[in-house]
């Protein structure tokens, strides 16, 4: 059940009906049916998994919290982590290693014919794995105290505005709304109704639009001049923004007319001008949560430069590699994590960045597009289907970049139009460095703003219910 | 105090309306000047209501039609068909081919002179007759096998045919035969289904002023059907190329099967020969569109034959005395360039191909002999 389907808008007018009348513990087991409900409508078989998930970590937290020998604690720690990331490991990247075992002993002249199972993806399995591991690793350090509510935490696990493709929540945030009575105030309500018709937007008008000019441009079978290509990786970071980002505002504003707060996912992170900044705006639940159980456990930036520069790159690369089981993903967390050590980088480089960090306006102007420039060639490299393509690509940028042929019919002219509103109100939204600045303005401009979201929605959308790329991840 | 709130509330309902109003003037300026849909009021003039048929192309309607692959002229005549000149009286050394179709005949994305219809008369004239062979596009947008039906008894009169191809198109036709089979019952509706359709009509009338109204309206159908859709098991698309197709499909085969008797028989009083010609689907010809399509209905749980509906309308059509013609084989050895991109028609390449293989087929199968 996609977000932008009638099935969900079924789904939830029922579920909200009864929320609205239901007191506090019987909302809580609403939640957990529905959330459950959620899961199983886009594969039954998949709900044992996420019910085995919840059952094995509520047990840890539980058993953890009893225990005080430093030595046990930490053998209930490993083997939480080693049920989830064995799952992890099995669902998401089994074809991905059996692919490579059958290629690599292929190229040494062994055929391999031991692996010939193919393991179907669970939906949203990185996302609350990341969310499980998060809980038992709180409990552990003692940041957070287990529940002993078993139906709060399967909600927690489960939750579904946030399921299948994030926020990736912390107990320290949900779990606690979860088991307090909410309080669903006016406030809540006009910024989750805008949350989710903003996200609509961002989905059906933005990304789902956008989506056919980057299938073009990434098209394998076609020759595309440098500046197409450019264009179609324009095309393609404001779809996947679109997509990733609508998402996320539809779970934030479906949460918020629940009564219940999810964190922002994203804070314009095209108008940033560093790639430390970028993982500050960007996916922020993940770039926080690699930062707090992955890289500052590494040793963060606690030890020398080298050690430093290793650790960013070993979370990049995972984090990478969280994105889907393939080396393009692979490369562009090392892309990621080389532009992070760029940016920490000694002598050579750092007048530039004193320059670019400058207060001038000709300073950010150049900064921003330096690192807009930067981020679309990870998208590039994201995007592309294979090393082959990449390099073709890349090629095209360096040696055929040629603005007389670009194709302003099919590409220039839809990528303005389909991403201009969606800048303006970005820029918006920077300017006042708030997301939810919209419902904020004054009558006349937020009414205006309202209307032209809906028209340009109906009128211009794609409404082919196409499902979020983050969906498989 | 309450009444304070609602003047509030009233002040802010009446400025969202005017802010609405006065972004819907914008937008439908901006469709109308930029907008390049079939719901733009330019071409949706084209038609005008009819008793029997529902529609039918607006007699001396002239309109003109552009999108980013194409810009068209369109000319209707007095006859109600799309023609530069009149259909006038029956020359005696004059052959008349009248061809009855949907959009896939009437062919509004290329000019008059590059149609197929047009292309097919300018080479049947090439060879020195003693005859002069008329072709008459007969086509009307979103018609089915049952409307040609009706638009052909109200032509055979004035056009006089001596050969009639009825087109059918194999990828909607055998839907949109079950869609239309109450019209062939031909009985008195009640007058209760009458004024509602006279209502319904005017709020037609209104929506098809509006490019916004238009967009919107298919929105609203799209939504309604996909509601409709819910509450029974969903099917997978592309039912006339199923493997294993919905019981209607053969309803939909039986009311072609009756629509291309009745022409024929009624042709044959008049003095006519009737042939079928069996046109394709897109994604028969285009293997990126076929792939694409194959997916979709296997995602759904079914399984797509590419060429199974034109296989069902010629296997259905078999006991007819009408010749059959499928102009799939010569549109897919002439590449996929022969439709356009961003719709199902033809291009002027296409028209090109199908005129010439429909005058193979009308010479080789003697249609025309003793003319």
């Amino acid at each position: 059940m996609v977000f932008n389907s009638l099935h969900f808008v079924w789904f939830f007018v029922v579920v909200y009906a009864l929320y609205r009348v239901l007191p506090h513990r019987a909302q809580n087991w609403l939640l957990l049916i529905a959330s459950y409900y959620f899961y199983a409508a886009w594969d039954w078989r998949f709900l044992a998994l996420l019910m085995a998930s919840t059952l094995v970590d509520y047990t840890c937290g539980i058993i953890l919290d009893r225990t005080e020998a430093p030595r046990r604690r930490r053998i209930i720690l490993c083997l939480s982590l080693g049920f989830n990331l064995t799952m992890l490991a099995f669902f998401k990247y089994f074809n991905f290693f059996a692919d490579n075992l059958h290629a690599m002993f292929g190229a040494l002249g062994w055929r391999l014919d031991f692996v010939t199972v193919r393991v179907l993806l669970p939906v949203g399995i990185s996302f609350y794995t990341f969310v499980t591991m998060s809980y038992v690793i709180d409990v552990y350090r003692r940041e957070i105290r287990p529940t002993r509510d078993l139906v709060d935490f399967g909600v927690f696990v489960a939750y579904f505005p946030h399921l299948v493709a994030g926020p990736i929540l912390r107990a320290s945030r949900l779990l606690t709304q979860i088991d307090a009575p909410r309080r669903i105030s006016r406030e809540q309500l006009r910024d989750g109704a805008w949350l989710i018709a903003w996200g609509f937007f961002q989905k059906i008008f933005v990304a789902d639009n956008l989506a056919s000019l980057a299938n073009m441009v990434f098209d394998p079978a076609t020759h595309q001049t440098g500046v197409n290509v450019m264009l179609g990786t324009y095309a393609f970071a404001f779809q996947i923004y679109g997509d990733f980002a609508g998402y996320s505002n539809i779970a934030r504003g479906t949460s918020k007319l629940m009564g219940i707060e999810l964190i922002e996912n994203f804070r314009f992170p095209y108008l940033v001008r560093s790639p430390q900044a970028f993982w500050r705006h960007w996916h922020i639940s993940l770039s926080t949560w690699l930062r707090d159980y992955l890289y500052i456990p590494l040793g963060g930036n606690r030890g020398s430069e080298a050690r430093t520069r290793r650790n960013l790159l070993i979370t990049m690369i995972l984090g990478g590699l969280w994105h889907g089981a393939a080396w393009t993903f692979v490369l562009w967390g090392v892309y990621q994590g080389v532009l992070l050590i760029a940016y920490r980088a000694g002598d050579p480089v750092r007048w530039f960045h004193a320059w670019l960090n400058g207060s001038g306006a000709a300073a950010r102007v150049t900064s921003w597009f330096v690192m807009w420039h930067l981020t679309c060639y990870g998208w590039l490299i994201f995007r592309a289907r294979s090393a082959r393509q990449l390099g073709s690509m890349t090629a095209n940028l360096l040696a055929d970049f040629s603005p007389r042929s670009v194709n302003v019919e099919a590409l220039l002219v839809p990528l303005v139009m389909y991403t201009a509103p969606l800048l303006i109100v970005h820029v918006c939204e920077a300017i006042y460095d708030n997301v939810l600045i919209v419902p904020r303005l004054p009558v006349g401009v937020r009414y205006s703003v309202y209307a032209a979201t809906f028209y340009l929605t109906m009128l211009f959308g794609n409404f082919g219910g196409a499902e979020f790329i983050y969906f498989q991840f | 105090m309450a009444d304070d709130v609602r003047r509030h509330r009233l002040r802010r309902l009446a400025l969202f309306a005017v802010i609405a109003a006065i972004q819907f003037i914008v937008f439908e300026a901006a469709l109308r000047t930029w907008g390049s849909s079939e719901a733009a009021p330019a071409f949706q003039g084209l038609f005008a209501n009819d008793a029997v048929i529902g529609y039918r192309l607006k007699p001396g309607a002239q309109v003109r039609f552009a999108t980013a692959d194409f810009d068209t002229q369109i000319s209707i005549n007095s006859t109600g068909v799309r023609d530069d000149e009149e259909i006038g009286d029956k020359p005696p050394d004059e052959r008349r081919i009248l061809v009855l179709g949907d959009s896939l005949v009437l062919s509004v994305q290329v000019p008059f002179q590059q149609t197929f219809c047009e292309l097919l008369e300018q080479r049947l004239n090439r060879t020195a007759s003693r005859v002069h062979y008329r072709v008459i596009n007969a086509g009307v947008q979103g018609y089915g096998p049952v409307h040609e039906l009706l638009f052909f008894r109200s032509l055979l009169p004035v056009v006089k045919p001596d050969v009639i191809i009825e087109t059918l198109f194999v990828g909607n036709d055998i839907e949109d035969a079950v869609a239309t089979q109450a019209l062939l019952q031909g009985s008195p509706r009640p007058i209760t289904e009458t004024m509602r359709e006279a209502t319904t009509t005017r709020l037609r009338r209104i929506v098809r002023r509006s490019m916004v109204l238009q967009v919107l309206r298919v929105r609203a159908l799209a939504a309604t059907a996909r509601f409709t859709r819910t509450a029974g098991p969903p099917e997978p698309p592309l039912q006339s190329y199923a493997a294993q197709p919905a019981p209607r499909i053969a309803r939909g085969l039986n009311v072609i099967h009756r629509v291309v008797q009745q022409i024929e028989a009624e042709g044959r009083a008049a003095g006519a020969r009737t042939a079928v010609m069996l046109m394709p689907a897109r994604f028969q010809v285009n293997d990126v569109d076929y792939a694409n399509l194959r997916e979709v209905v296997e995602q759904a749980g079914g399984q797509l034959i590419r060429d199974a509906a034109t296989q069902r309308i010629d296997q259905a059509l078999e006991d007819l005395p009408v010749a059959r013609f499928d102009a799939l084989p010569a549109l897919r050895a002439a590449g996929a360039d022969v439709f356009f991109i961003s719709t199902v028609h033809l291009t002027p390449h296409g028209h090109e191909v199908v005129a010439e293989a429909v005058e193979q087929f009308l010479r080789g199968s003697r249609l025309l002999d003793g003319f």
